[in-house]
């Protein structure tokens, strides 16, 4: 089967805005939840979702204080914020628009409703009365793209580029959450004490990781157990390692793999000598960063090998 | 039952359907019976229908609408028009032996120029027209063949003769609805279909790939077909993926392609380049290679020209292939079919006055009010003057144009086109129409079996253009007892 490098790319992008939308809309839901159950004085406040989603200097050019309202109507109803759900399911549709022909025909149809859905909802979903039921809307129709693109693709190039993009951007994402996540509780270690495992316990639901945890690990949310789990959790497809094997599969059946399998196996090497217990939150927060880093390059491998290569 | 079938008259004009004293054609007799025999709620609610499944398939074709393109959906009437086998026939000989005769004037005219020479037609209306390309010059094609896809439109007289309008040979479109129309038709009116037996038409696709194989240069089973479009704001996107995904083949923008250092096109794939042999090209000639036209096309590929003389591709329709889709040139047609194939013109065309030419140039400023005047190298309905339907404010407008620059109009006489009754404000009424066939040349020839018809769908208007307010209608050519 031929695949276009150009069609690869839209797929690649459509399959990490698809998995954005969903990872936004799951963080966002979870740090809603949990809101309500602290004691006021106590919560760490909404920039953290800005910080999270990298969005600090977006926010500040068009607000003062991030308040509850400022911070959701970036990411809730700001199309044209690049951290902003409307945003990134709209440039998942544009995607779609130009590869339909590699997907099955339903994609279109889906992608395209969850799109009117988002643009139609987004405005009035900003307040809390309509949140919820906006974020799991956002949710469940991701859920139902990628259940078809599951269930319908041939396991040729279009899912391996569609793969490769969703697991990127899940591992991307969960780091993120991690580092300012985990380092805003950690940077107040004993200060709430009675709150913690509640904390922990949100942190794992904006990763769906929780009922998964809770059977593997047990109902007591604690700090390194929860870091280890989302990190190093092998069966958990929503964990960083479970990602980068997942790469690493789609990796090797494509043609001149060499510069993107290094990385990923440098990544993968990094990740095994990971500890939660060891480490202290600078040293988290560093190694998070590089991890951060070398994310980067392995999309740059892939984006130079596949998307934008030298033909000439 | 509905009434309107009984006082429907088409008036001075042949009508598809229904004969002048008010019934149907032998081969429309079915239809219309049927037709006839359903109410007005009944016809309503099949219009609904084909605007749901238009709106159903249409979401592979309106979404395009954002982004300010002129796409729309397009107005269709569900009662199809019907054609005799037997007469298609006769039409289909004739559209055959007329793309051959232009074929094989294009060849000639990027190579000898024979008919130059014998004075057949006037070296300087073909050399100086816009659409003569000189880089292309010395290129022979295989099969000779340079307009592999040719759209021609055809009406039909007070009598119902056939005529060819004019013969669309750059980058004719349209063929993505004919195919859509008999879809929309089948799942609306399926006991239309029970009685008769009409020629299929999806198989365009694959006789698309036919032509198109029969030119890869290369001798592969399966060779490497692309189909190049502007992308996805271009009005006719959605049939440029249609006709891709109908042919297997892969469709590409302009960078997706490039010509290598041994002057073939590859594309850019994520196993390594691809080598590409034959290229359905839905792009306008001068933006395909910045190297030979347009410097400023970003939709091109530089060196494209290069791999197509060298031979290393082929490239539907051929560049310079517009030299004789030219209201000019199209005047001399029947000339070319006797000079070339030595035979009698089957098809009719439209006599034609040039406005080049002192004496008819004369004769047209006197009749302006009677003629329809055209530039001679305009498509989609554009600065078309209609004498009978204008104002005197536009026939001065129109004679000024003329005199200013007269190597750039024509004028023909207003023909009567043929009408057919069509669903319109729950009424059935006569609306005016043509026919585009599609004529594909490579190895064989081969004709659409009908084609797409477009309707003028404003009371009295001769415009079928989608650009201009046109509709379509399903064409239908049955077999059987005439």
């Amino acid at each position: 089967m031929t695949m276009l490098s150009s069609v690869a790319e839209r797929l690649y992008w459509m399959a990490r805005y698809l998995e954005r939308a969903e990872d936004t809309a799951r963080l966002v839901s979870a740090y809603n939840h949990l809101i309500m159950d602290i004691p006021r004085g106590a919560e760490p406040g909404w920039d953290i979702m800005v910080r999270i989603l990298d969005a600090v200097p977006t926010f500040e050019d068009q607000f003062r204080v991030a308040s509850e309202q400022n911070v959701l109507k970036l990411i809730i109803a700001d199309a044209d914020a690049i951290c902003s759900i409307p945003h990134a399911v709209r440039a998942a549709r544009e995607n779609v628009r130009t590869t339909r022909d590699v997907l099955p025909e339903e994609a279109w149809e889906l992608v395209n409703e969850l799109y009117l859905f988002t643009r139609d909802s987004a405005e009035k979903s900003v307040g809390r009365r309509n949140r919820h039921a906006f974020l799991a809307e956002i949710i469940s129709r991701c859920q139902m793209i990628n259940g078809l693109l599951l269930s319908t693709l041939s396991r040729d190039h279009a899912y391996r580029f569609i793969k490769l993009g969703h697991l990127l951007e899940r591992a991307d994402m969960t780091t993120r959450v991690v580092d300012v996540g985990a380092g805003d509780i950690l940077d107040r270690e004993g200060a709430f004490e009675a709150i913690d495992p509640l904390l922990w316990g949100s942190l794992l639901q904006a990763l769906s990781a929780m009922s998964a945890y809770r059977r593997q690990v047990g109902p007591i949310v604690e700090k390194n157990a929860a870091v280890n789990f989302v990190f190093m959790q092998q069966n958990f497809p929503r964990s960083v390692r479970f990602c980068i094997r997942g790469i690493r599969e789609e990796l090797r059946p494509l043609k001149n793999n060499k510069d993107a399998l290094r990385v990923a196996e440098r990544i993968r090497r990094r990740l095994r000598r990971f500890e939660a217990d060891a480490m202290t939150r600078p040293e988290l927060h560093a190694f998070i960063d590089d991890f951060q880093a070398q994310v980067n390059a392995l999309h740059q491998a892939v984006y130079d090998t596949w998307f934008q290569p030298e033909t000439r | 039952m509905n009434k309107n079938w009984k006082t429907y008259r088409a008036g001075d004009f042949f009508d598809e359907l229904i004969t002048e004293k008010g019934g149907p054609r032998v081969a429309a007799r079915q239809a219309v019976n049927l037709l006839q025999s359903l109410t007005q709620e009944e016809m309503s609610a099949r219009r609904s229908a084909a605007e749901v499944a238009i709106r159903e398939m249409g979401i592979s074709f309106t979404v395009y609408t954002e982004g300010g393109n002129i796409d729309r959906a397009w107005p269709f009437d569900i009662i199809p028009r019907i054609i005799p086998a037997r007469e298609w026939q006769r039409v289909s000989e004739g559209l055959v032996q007329r793309s051959r005769a232009l074929n094989m004037f294009i060849d000639d005219i990027y190579n000898k120029q024979k008919i130059l020479a014998d004075g057949v037609v006037p070296a300087d209306i073909v050399l100086e027209s816009d659409n003569y390309k000189p880089q292309c010059a010395g290129m022979s094609p295989r099969y000779g063949v340079w307009a592999h896809i040719c759209g021609s439109d055809l009406v039909r007289d007070r009598n119902g003769k056939f005529y060819v309008l004019e013969d669309n040979l750059r980058v004719p479109s349209g063929v993505s609805y004919m195919v859509e129309n008999r879809e929309i038709t089948k799942r609306v009116l399926p006991e239309l279909f029970e009685n008769y037996s009409i020629l299929p038409v999806d198989d365009y696709p694959l006789r698309l790939y036919e032509t198109l194989a029969s030119l890869s240069p290369r001798d592969r089973r399966r060779p490497n077909i692309v189909v190049l479009t502007p992308g996805i704001y271009n009005s006719a996107y959605f049939e440029h993926a249609f006709l891709a995904q109908g042919m297997g083949a892969e469709l590409v923008e302009g960078p997706d392609l490039f010509v290598g250092d041994d002057d073939c096109v590859y594309m850019r794939t994520v196993d390594g380049p691809s080598r590409v042999d034959v290229i359905y090209r839905r792009i306008d000639e001068d933006f395909m290679d910045p190297e030979a036209f347009r410097e400023d096309s970003v939709l091109g590929i530089a060196g494209l020209m290069r791999a197509w003389k060298a031979g290393n591709v082929a490239i539907a329709n051929a560049p310079g292939a517009g030299v004789a889709d030219d209201k000019v040139v199209y005047a001399y047609v029947p000339d070319m079919i006797r000079y070339y194939l030595n035979e009698k013109p089957l098809m009719n065309s439209v006599p034609t006055y040039l406005c080049m030419r002192e004496k008819d140039r004369e004769f047209v400023l006197n009749n302006l009010e009677k003629l329809v005047v055209k530039p001679a190298n305009e498509s989609g309905g554009y600065g078309i003057m209609v004498g009978p339907h204008s104002t005197r404010a536009t026939h001065k407008k129109f004679a000024k144009l003329i005199e200013q620059n007269p190597r750039n109009y024509i004028a023909q006489p207003t023909l009567s086109l043929s009408t057919a009754p069509t669903y319109i404000d729950n009424a059935i009424q006569p609306r005016h129409l043509d026919l585009r066939p599609f004529i594909l040349q490579g190895k064989k020839s081969w004709v659409t079996p009908g084609g797409l018809t477009r309707v003028a769908m404003v009371k009295g208007s001769l415009v079928v253009n989608s650009s201009q307010g046109g509709g379509s209608k399903d064409t239908w050519i049955v077999e059987g007892k005439q």
